[in-house]
Formats: C-alpha cells, sequence, structure tokens
C-alpha cells in the first residue's frame, strides 16, 4: 500500500544544511499496525509527514496505493491525503474555536460530503470514542485524553484506510495511553493501517511490527519484537540543529 | 548599548508588518504636512481684515413692482424710516454689497477711453454705486481726503449727468498712482473723468478670493432703480433684533414691493467663502482621523508584536533584562521604522507640495510644515507604542519557564 | 462552502473583538471619508443629460477685436451678443436651437392672500423644454406666433403651481411678475437635476427656475439679466436699446445636432457667418473663432467640478491607502497567528486554494462590515458638507450607485489588502505547527 524507496529529506537554511532522512525505503502492506521509534531528531517526524503528503521530500520515490506521490500537485496531494489518510497528533491539534462535533467535520467539509451524510459519519465516530453526548463541546472543557480521543475521531471520520499518529500519547498519563492505544488497536482490526511514531517502549512492543528510525535510516526490528528489552540503542545518534 | 543590530535583524524577519507600518507613517507624514499647509492658508484667508465692522453690518435688497411712487423720493423716505430705528446707525442706498460675491468691475485708467483706445496706466478695480451715507454705512475710516458732499451724489432721473468724484481704496490708489500723490487726481472710468477725493485704508471689494480683492471705489450715485440694495449699520448686540423688523417695517411703508436677501455681512462672507470653509473642516477630519488611525495601527502592531514574542520577553526578563529594558526595546524598534518612515514621508510631501501646485492653484508648500508634522507623527508613533510596551514589560520571566 | 467559511470568518472576528473592531473601524473611516468627498465629486461630474448630452451643444463665438483676451483658457467669451443670439435663433438651420437668459420677478396673485415674492425666471425660446427634456404636465409651451408677439404667456413648473394653486391644472390661470399679469399656458414637471448645466453663470449648482418666459418678452419688457453681462470695449450704453444693439455679451445660445453631419454643417454655418460679420465692421478680425461643446465638454471647460474636491478625492484615496497598509498589518499579524490552526487544516485535507479562500472570505467579510459602517460615517461626513455648504446640498447625497461602490471598493480594497496575507498563510508547510503546541 505504501512503497518508499531511498527517499532523502534535506532541510536547508542559511548555514546550514540538514540531512533528515537518507536513502529511507520501507514497504507497508495493507492493514498493517507499524510503531516507529527512535532517538529525538532521528527522522520520525519527517518520515511521517512525508508519508502523510505534508512535506515534500527531496529525492527518492514514495508510491501510495501504487499512485507516485512525487507527481502530484499540492491540490491533488490535499485530495489525496483528505481521502485516504487520518492525522493524529501528538498535541491533538483540535480547533479551539469548533466545539467537538465540528472539529470532527472538518476533514469531511474539504472532502465536500453532503450534510446529512457529515452528520451521520460524526455521531457514529464519537460514538465510537464515547464522546457523543459532549458533541457541543468545545475543546478546552475537555482533559487530555478526551481531546485526543476526539482527535481520532476527526481522524476516523473520513473512513481513511491510514492512520498516521505522531506520540498519539505524549500528552497523556498511563491510563488514558492505554485507552487510546486500546483504541487504536480497535480501528486497527477494523482494518485501517496505521503508523505511529511514539517514544514509550511499552506501547511500540504492543504493535505488530516495529521499526527504528536512526540518523534518517531505517532500521527494522520486526525480528527482535519478541525480545523483551526490544530495542537497541544505536551507537551513533545524529545532532540536529 | 541600544541593541539596534539584533533589532534590525528581528524586523527583518518580519519585514511585511515593518513595511506596511513605514507606508503607513511614509503617506500620514505626506498627507498631513500638506494638508496643515493648505489649511493654514485657508485660515488666513479667512481670517483677513476686510475693513468692515462685519457683525455690525446687514443689509436686502428692495424688488419694487408698484409703478405709481416717484422711485428716488421713495428711498429717500426708507432711507430715513431705516436710520430712525433704534439701534441703527446708519443705512445707504448702494448698488452692490462688499463680501458679497456679487458685484460690477471695470478698469480704470488715468487717460478717458475714445474710439482709439485708451494711453497709459489701467487699473482694473471692483466699484458700487452709493450715497454720503455709505462710507460710514460701511463702517470704514477714510484716512485722507474727505466724505463726499450732498451735492456731488447725483441721484439719476436718467443718465445725463454723472458724477465726477469717488473715494478709492489705498491699495488701489497705490496702483494708479504709485508715486503717492493720487489724492485729488483724476481717473476715468470708459470716459467719465473722476476726481479721487478721499482714501480708505482698507476696503475690500465684493469678490475676496480674487486678485483685485483690494481695488474697490465708491461712486457718488443713486439710480434709483425696481431692484435696490440697502446696507444698514447698527450696534452688534442690536442688529438681529432690528433686522427682525425690517420686513414689517419696510412694507408698512409702501407695501408693492418684495424685500429679499435680508443678511448680515459677515453671513455673506461665511456664505461666499463656504466651500473655503467646507475645505478647511474636511482636511481637519481628515488629518485628525489619518493620525489617529496611523496611532492605532502602531499600536496595533506591536501589540501583535509582543503577543508573538511573549516567550522571547519572558526569557529575557529570565536572564536579567529590567522592564525598562523591554520597552526601550520597543521604542527603539518602533523609532527605527518611524524615522525611515518619516524620510520617505517627507521626500513624498515635498513632492507631493510640488504636483499640487503644478496641478492646482495652491500655493507653495512651506518645508518648516514638513518637519513640524515629522517631529509631530514620532511623537505620537512614541506614544503609541508606550502602551503595548509597559504592558509586555509587565510580563512574567515564569513564562520562560513554563513547558510547551 | 462559502456559507462555511462566513460562518469561520465570523467565529474569527469575535474572538478577537479587539483587533477585528480595530480593522473595521480603519475600513469604515477610510470608506466613510472617501466616499464622502467621491459622492460628492460623482455629484458634480454626473452627466446630467445621459442620453443625450453628446448631441446638446453650447455655442461659444469669438467676436471680439484680434488680440482681445478672455478669461478662458481658449479667450472665447462664454455667452453671445443680443445681435448674435437672434442671427443664429432666426436661421433655418438646425431645427432644435435657443438662446436663453436668467431673469427674474417678484411675483403676486394681486391679492393679499399671497405674499409678493422674488422668483427667478428663464427668458428663452419655445424649443427649449424639448432640447432640455423638460416634460409638460399640463398645457404646452407657447406658440411660434406667441413668441413673435411677446404674449404675456408664462410656463411654470410644478413646485410653483404647488406654491400658487394648489397642485390643480392652473392652465388658462393668472399670475402677476411685476404687476403686469401673465397667462399659465403650461406647467412642467420640477427639474431633477443638480447641475445647472444649461446656465452656469449663476454657479453650476443653483436652483433650477420655476418660471419660464418668451425670450421677445426681454426686448418688449426691458428685462434685465440676473446672470452676467460683459463687455470687451467702451461703449456708451444709457438705453435697454443700447444694451440690445451693443457688443456685450449676456446671452447663451445652445444648438441641438444630431448627427456628425448636422455638426459639421452648422460649424461650416458658423464659420460663414462670422467672417460675414467681420466684414459688417462690428468687430476686427482675420481669423474665424467659434466652439461647439456638448453637454460634458461644456461642463469640462467651465471647471465644474472644483478644485478643491479633486484635491480631496486624491486626498481620500491616499488616506484610504493608509487605511489598508493599517489593516495589512493587522491581517498579517492576526493570520499568521492562525498558522497552527491552518497547519491542522491542510493536514486533514484542505488544499492551499480552500485555505485561500476562507482567508479571503474573511477578509471580504471585514471589507463588508467596514462598507457599512463607512456609509454610515459618509452620510455624517455628507451631512457636515450639507451643513457647511447649502449650495452643495443636492450634491452632498449618496445614490444609488454610490451606496453599492461604498461596499463594493471596501471590499475590493480588503481583498487587495488580504492577498498578501492570505497567500503567505496558506504557502506554510503544514507540518512545522503540528508538532506543537
Amino acid at each position: 500500500m505504501l512503497k518508499m524507496k531511498n527517499i532523502n529529506k534535506v532541510y536547508q537554511t542559511e548555514k546550514v544544511q540538514t540531512h533528515a532522512l537518507r536513502d529511507f525505503s520501507l514497504d507497508v502492506e495493507e492493514g498493517e499496525f507499524i510503531a516507529v521509534t527512535g532517538p529525538s531528531g532521528s527522522g520520525k517526524t519527517t518520515f511521517l509527514n512525508i508519508a502523510g503528503m505534508l512535506e515534500p521530500f527531496t529525492k527518492g520515490q514514495y508510491l501510495l496505493d501504487d499512485v507516485d506521490v512525487g507527481t502530484l500537485s499540492d491540490n491533488q496531494r490535499a485530495d489525496l491525503r483528505n481521502q485516504k489518510i487520518g492525522f493524529i497528533f501528538q498535541g491533538f491539534n483540535l480547533i479551539p474555536d469548533l466545539n467537538l462535533y465540528e472539529n470532527v467535520e472538518v476533514p469531511l467539509r474539504y472532502r465536500g460530503i453532503k450534510s446529512a451524510e457529515r452528520k451521520r459519519r460524526i455521531e457514529n465516530c464519537l460514538e465510537k470514542v464515547g464522546l457523543a453526548s459532549r458533541a457541543k463541546h468545545l475543546p478546552q472543557q475537555l482533559s487530555g485524553g478526551q481531546q485526543q480521543r476526539v482527535a481520532i475521531a476527526r481522524a476516523l471520520a473520513g473512513e481513511p484506510r491510514f492512520l498516521l499518529a505522531d506520540e498519539p500519547t505524549g500528552n497523556l498519563d498511563s491510563l488514558m495511553a492505554r485507552q487510546v492505544m486500546e483504541l487504536l488497536e480497535d480501528i486497527n482490526r477494523e482494518g485501517a493501517t496505521i503508523i505511529m511514531v511514539t517514544h514509550d517502549a511499552e506501547l511500540a512492543r504492543r504493535a505488530p511490527r516495529n521499526i527504528q528510525v536512526v540518523d534518517g535510516q531505517l532500521a527494522d526490528f520486526t525480528l527482535y519484537q519478541s525480545r523483551p528489552s526490544g530495542v537497541v540503542t544505536p551507537a551513533n545518534v545524529a545532532v540536529e540543529a | 548599548m541600544l541593541e539596534i543590530k539584533p533589532i534590525f535583524n528581528a524586523m527583518r524577519r518580519s519585514k511585511v508588518g515593518a513595511f506596511m507600518l513605514l507606508i503607513q507613517i511614509a503617506i500620514t507624514t505626506a498627507i498631513v504636512s500638506n494638508a496643515a499647509f493648505i489649511i493654514y492658508d485657508r485660515l488666513q484667508y479667512l481670517q483677513q481684515e476686510t475693513g468692515y465692522p462685519e457683525d455690525e453690518i446687514f443689509h436686502f435688497a428692495v424688488l419694487t413692482f408698484g409703478k405709481d411712487r416717484n422711485l428716488s423720493q421713495q428711498f429717500e423716505e426708507t432711507e430715513t424710516t431705516l436710520r430712525n430705528l433704534p439701534g441703527v446707525i446708519n443705512a445707504a442706498a448702494i448698488q452692490e454689497v462688499p463680501l458679497s460675491g456679487s458685484g460690477s468691475a471695470s478698469s480704470f485708467g488715468i487717460n478717458p477711453t475714445t474710439e482709439q483706445g485708451r494711453e497709459g496706466l489701467e487699473v482694473t478695480a471692483a466699484y458700487t454705486f452709493g450715497d454720503e451715507h455709505a462710507i460710514d454705512t460701511l463702517g470704514v475710516k477714510i484716512i485722507a481726503g474727505r466724505n463726499f458732499e450732498q451735492d456731488e451724489v447725483i441721484v439719476a432721473e436718467n443718465n445725463d449727468v454723472m458724477p465726477n468724484v469717488s473715494i478709492v481704496s489705498q491699495s488701489f490708489l497705490d496702483e494708479i498712482y504709485p508715486n503717492g500723490d493720487g489724492l485729488g487726481q483724476t481717473i476715468y472710468l470708459g470716459d467719465m473723468p473722476m476726481t479721487i477725493v478721499g482714501v480708505v485704508d482698507k476696503m475690500k471689494g465684493p469678490w475676496l478670493r480674487a486678485s483685485i480683492a483690494d481695488n474697490f471705489l465708491i461712486i457718488p450715485f443713486v439710480s434709483a432703480d425696481n431692484f435696490q440694495r440697502m446696507v444698514v449699520r447698527t450696534e452688534a448686540s442690536q442688529r438681529a433684533a432690528v433686522m427682525r423688523q425690517i420686513e414689517d417695517t419696510l412694507l408698512a411703508e409702501y407695501d408693492k414691493r418684495v424685500i429679499v436677501g435680508l443678511q448680515g455681512l459677515d453671513e455673506s462672507k461665511r456664505e461666499y467663502n463656504a466651500s473655503d470653509i467646507l475645505m478647511l473642516r474636511m482636511l481637519v477630519v481628515l488629518i485628525t482621523v489619518l493620525v489617529l488611525i496611523t496611532a492605532l495601527g502602531i499600536f496595533g502592531l506591536t501589540v501583535f508584536n509582543i503577543n508573538k514574542r511573549t516567550r522571547q520577553i519572558g526569557t529575557r526578563r529570565a536572564l536579567g533584562a529590567r522592564k525598562s529594558d523591554i520597552v526601550r526595546y520597543f521604542i527603539v524598534e518602533n523609532s527605527m521604522i518611524c524615522i525611515a518612515g518619516l524620510l520617505i514621508g517627507s521626500i513624498a510631501a515635498v513632492y507631493m507640495g510640488q504636483a499640487l501646485l503644478e496641478l492646482y492653484s495652491l500655493p507653495a508648500l512651506d518645508h518648516n510644515y514638513v518637519a513640524i508634522t515629522a517631529a509631530f507623527v514620532f511623537v505620537v508613533s512614541i506614544l503609541s507604542v508606550l502602551i503595548p510596551a509597559n504592558r509586555a514589560a509587565k510580563i512574567s520571566p515564569s513564562v520562560a519557564t513554563r513547558s510547551i | 462552502m462559502f456559507i462555511h467559511y462566513l460562518d469561520l470568518s465570523w467565529r474569527s472576528l469575535r474572538r478577537t473583538p479587539l483587533i477585528s473592531a480595530l480593522m473595521i473601524a480603519a475600513i469604515a473611516v477610510g470608506i466613510g471619508i472617501t466616499m464622502t468627498s467621491l459622492s460628492v465629486y460623482h455629484m458634480m461630474s454626473m452627466d446630467p443629460i445621459p442620453h443625450k448630452s453628446d448631441r446638446l451643444f453650447h455655442v461659444q463665438l469669438n467676436t471680439m477685436d484680434e488680440g482681445r483676451t478672455w478669461t478662458t483658457e481658449d479667450n472665447l467669451p462664454y455667452q453671445l451678443t443680443y445681435t448674435d443670439a437672434m442671427n443664429l435663433y432666426n436661421a433655418d438651420f438646425p431645427e432644435r436651437k435657443t438662446m436663453s437668459m436668467r431673469t427674474g420677478f417678484s411675483v403676486h396673485m394681486n391679492s393679499s392672500e399671497v405674499k409678493p415674492f422674488l422668483e427667478g425666471a428663464r427668458a428663452t425660446g419655445r424649443e427649449f423644454f424639448a432640447m432640455f427634456d423638460l416634460d409638460f404636465v399640463h398645457g404646452a409651451s407657447w406658440t411660434e406666433n406667441q413668441q413673435i408677439n411677446a404674449s404675456p404667456v408664462v410656463v411654470i413648473n410644478q413646485e410653483l403651481n404647488e406654491r400658487l394653486f394648489g397642485g390643480e391644472n392652473s392652465v388658462g390661470r393668472q399670475i402677476y411678475l411685476d404687476d403686469e399679469s401673465y397667462e399659465i399656458i403650461g406647467i412642467v414637471k420640477n427639474w431633477e437635476i443638480h447641475t445647472k448645466y444649461y446656465d452656469l453663470n449663476n454657479g453650476a449648482f443653483n436652483r433650477m427656475e420655476k418660471i419660464f418666459v418668451p425670450f421677445s418678452l426681454v426686448v418688449s419688457k426691458e428685462l434685465s439679466s440676473w446672470g452676467n453681462t460683459n463687455g470687451w470695449k467702451f461703449e456708451d450704453v444709457r438705453t435697454f436699446q443700447d444694451h440690445l444693439q451693443s457688443e456685450q455679451f449676456w446671452i447663451q445660445f445652445w444648438a441641438e445636432l444630431d448627427t456628425p453631419e448636422e455638426q459639421q454643417i452648422y460649424s461650416d454655418y458658423l464659420r460663414t457667418y462670422l467672417s460675414e460679420q467681420a466684414t459688417k465692421g462690428r468687430f476686427e478680425r482675420e481669423t474665424v473663432q467659434f466652439a461647439l461643446r456638448n453637454v460634458n465638454q461644456w461642463l469640462e471647460y467651465n471647471n465644474v467640478v472644483t478644485e478643491d474636491n479633486r484635491v480631496l478625492v486624491g486626498l481620500s484615496f491616499m488616506f484610504l491607502t493608509v487605511c489598508l497598509a493599517n489593516i495589512l498589518g493587522l491581517m498579517l499579524g492576526k493570520f499568521l497567528r492562525r498558522a497552527p490552526e491552518v497547519g491542522v487544516r491542510r493536514a486533514l485535507g484542505a488544499s492551499k486554494r480552500q485555505i485561500f479562500a476562507q482567508h479571503l472570505v474573511e477578509v471580504s467579510v471585514l471589507g463588508l462590515l467596514g462598507g457599512l459602517f463607512g456609509i454610515g460615517i459618509a452620510q455624517l461626513g455628507l451631512w457636515g458638507v450639507r451643513q457647511t455648504y447649502s449650495y452643495y446640498s443636492a450634491l452632498a447625497t449618496m445614490d444609488t450607485y454610490m451606496l453599492l461602490a461604498a461596499p463594493a471598493i471596501a471590499i475590493g480594497a480588503c481583498v487587495i489588502a488580504g492577498l498578501y496575507p492570505a497567500w503567505l498563510v496558506c504557502r506554510t508547510t503544514p507540518a512545522i505547527y503540528l508538532k506543537t503546541q
């Protein structure tokens, strides 16, 4: 479903050139649940942003459902993102002016879905994350875990086949983190492919496939998944500006 | 230690906002200095001395349609009636009212006009016909010579006998007899000779805006017409009361006539100058609001900058910056933009002044106005930045340490 | 989607009430000031008779000695002598042409019920009404016979008819002008124009006359001009007859020429006429000079739009620019602060175009609100103008066109000011705002 081949990403500022990803290659099959770990600054988020077409890449090839992303215009990428990809962020990124219902509605609006259908899907998604009764509340009236569940509902509303989560539990305590993780696992069981960036080794272990990004390159740790210690610390950690 | 370099770098990063502020300040300076100069010019014009006690004088016209009276006699009676009203100082039949925008003008020469034209000096001036009461009624002062004698005033039954004297304004006299020996000399209206018997220091003609505004003559002639203007001078405090009874009094005397255009001389002047007053008021409103808007713009932008840099300010405070350092930072930042804007604005103001001078009949811009305006805009900009900057200085150093 | 954007804009405005109020105030004041001077300009420069302004021509002839100058740019006097006006009027061509002059009477009803009052009047040819589109409510213009015989007949307008006869059909009744009785033969509609283009002598924006009489009465009743009478040489003018035969200029003359051919024919005619007159010794001229100016050219030639007003319009638009720079700065700040939200929207599938549109809708809403408040400010400004200068009272108003122009200019201006901030915000890479709060 997702094929990245020799992706490179270079950030260019006036004085410094930073190689965030180098020759990064990855294949993801439909229905996988992948946890991405790695030291901070190793390129995890860059990988996720490129996977979600939020950022262009410098070199390489990225096929999403056999579509060559590199050849698409910004608008086409936006449409593709809107149809296939759901995002979940560490900071939830709910829009503070909009109530829960309206927050979930945002991607549906950009897809041009009719109001009746939007209502059905939003209610459905809020139901799924257990917040249907609070649809009219504003984000700041909720706890962090609840906010993240809304963000997940928002990601699910578009019925994406591909869910990208960047530290979805980073701002949550462990109980809430577990709840969110369970929700993600449910979603995965229903068929969505999930890529989750996380710091939390315990959570990472719950994912069927673990990959580690080190210094902008991929180290596939699926094989070590059964080992209790799980993570090997790489010797060389890139320092980024 | 004014930290200009880091401020400049910070500005370069938000250059559009700074640039917009610069544009505002530049245009404001250009507009305000030119508008202030036009305002000053109009004020000078509006407040000039006319020679008349305008608040004591009023005028009106009598349109007689009855044909059963001798008009000359009728006006003699009317003048007497007017002079007998309590509060009235004097009254006169006059052909044209000064300052009113309506009058007659002609060229006067030191030689008569003949079939071949005229030789020698010619000066254009406005004139009015009036009787021996005209000088006193208009409240002007004869500084040399004398008033008309009663027998010099020609009361016209037909145009056969013409007056042969006149009283002129100093400025006309200086123009037609530049050597200062004009009093007693002769001037010609067409081929009609008149001796200058009196000089008035200042009496403006009917058109204040005209180049010949100061050239005015009174010729002793009463052409009793079915349309006759009258001027009346009263005590200033009595004028309104006298004006109220004019129509009834005069119609009681004889009713086959219409009294029109009853108006104070100051009001007539105001009406003639209404377009200048309008321009003046509009410009005052314009520059007041403009300065206000610019001040609000500076205020708004500073508030934004402060909001954007809340953490940065907190960090600076945490690292030991005093409140005054923070205030100074914003003042220096604003001043740098402001000075650049003022420089550009001043140049634009001068060019704009030149363009106005070329395109329209406006006087050349006095550059002092640009300098004063620039100083004023600078002070306003500092004041507009002080309020938000003081608020910024109150930002607690703890915001810097608070986590994401 | 548009409705949704409107909803978002409204929320956004309410979220930062102070800044929103500041921006709306800036636009409103800018538009208010601009519309005040622009409305006066618009009224001043408006074509008073749009469907035939290019077919009505004002005639100017130079009947002065060679080398004489006048106050006009081309040294042509504004008006004609009585001799020339009569000659042109009595010529066969064109069919519609007329001389005219402002005069006036004391009007009364020979009874004590109506107090006599002074009223301006127009002495003119019988074609005047048809030429200048003055429609009759009752009756008609005077006949050719009445004109030749200087019959005491008069046409009045509805307003005067209302005042004297309570608005009923008064054709056939009598009124007194200067103690002589005249028969009312027609009542015309009130003239709904603000520029007195047919006679600019007494100011372009004064009231129109309410009384019209045959021009032949000028001679028989020795009516004096209430406009300007100008001479260019010394003439001993003592009687009215002298005045009629003099070279003084005091009569306006208009001709209706429907096609370029007619204009050419008339130009040729005037050229021949002037050469003829020169040979009669009235004036010494070698070069023939005359001008036919249509209504708009005539207004332009007379500088009907005042210099002050042009300066004010210019300054107002500069003022508007300042207001725009002002809101541009504020919008930039406001939009950039919202970049994180935009990042989220982009991540959720919004295209750049959608983000751009959303922000343009927001600035348009600002513009619309500013424009509406601006109309209020402009009304206040125009009220001030009318209070200061009653002569402008018919001009200092906003017609439908200006009422629509105000929000249109406001929205247009805001969109221009909003383009850059909107572009900037839609262009930002969404990714950088997503990581942190």
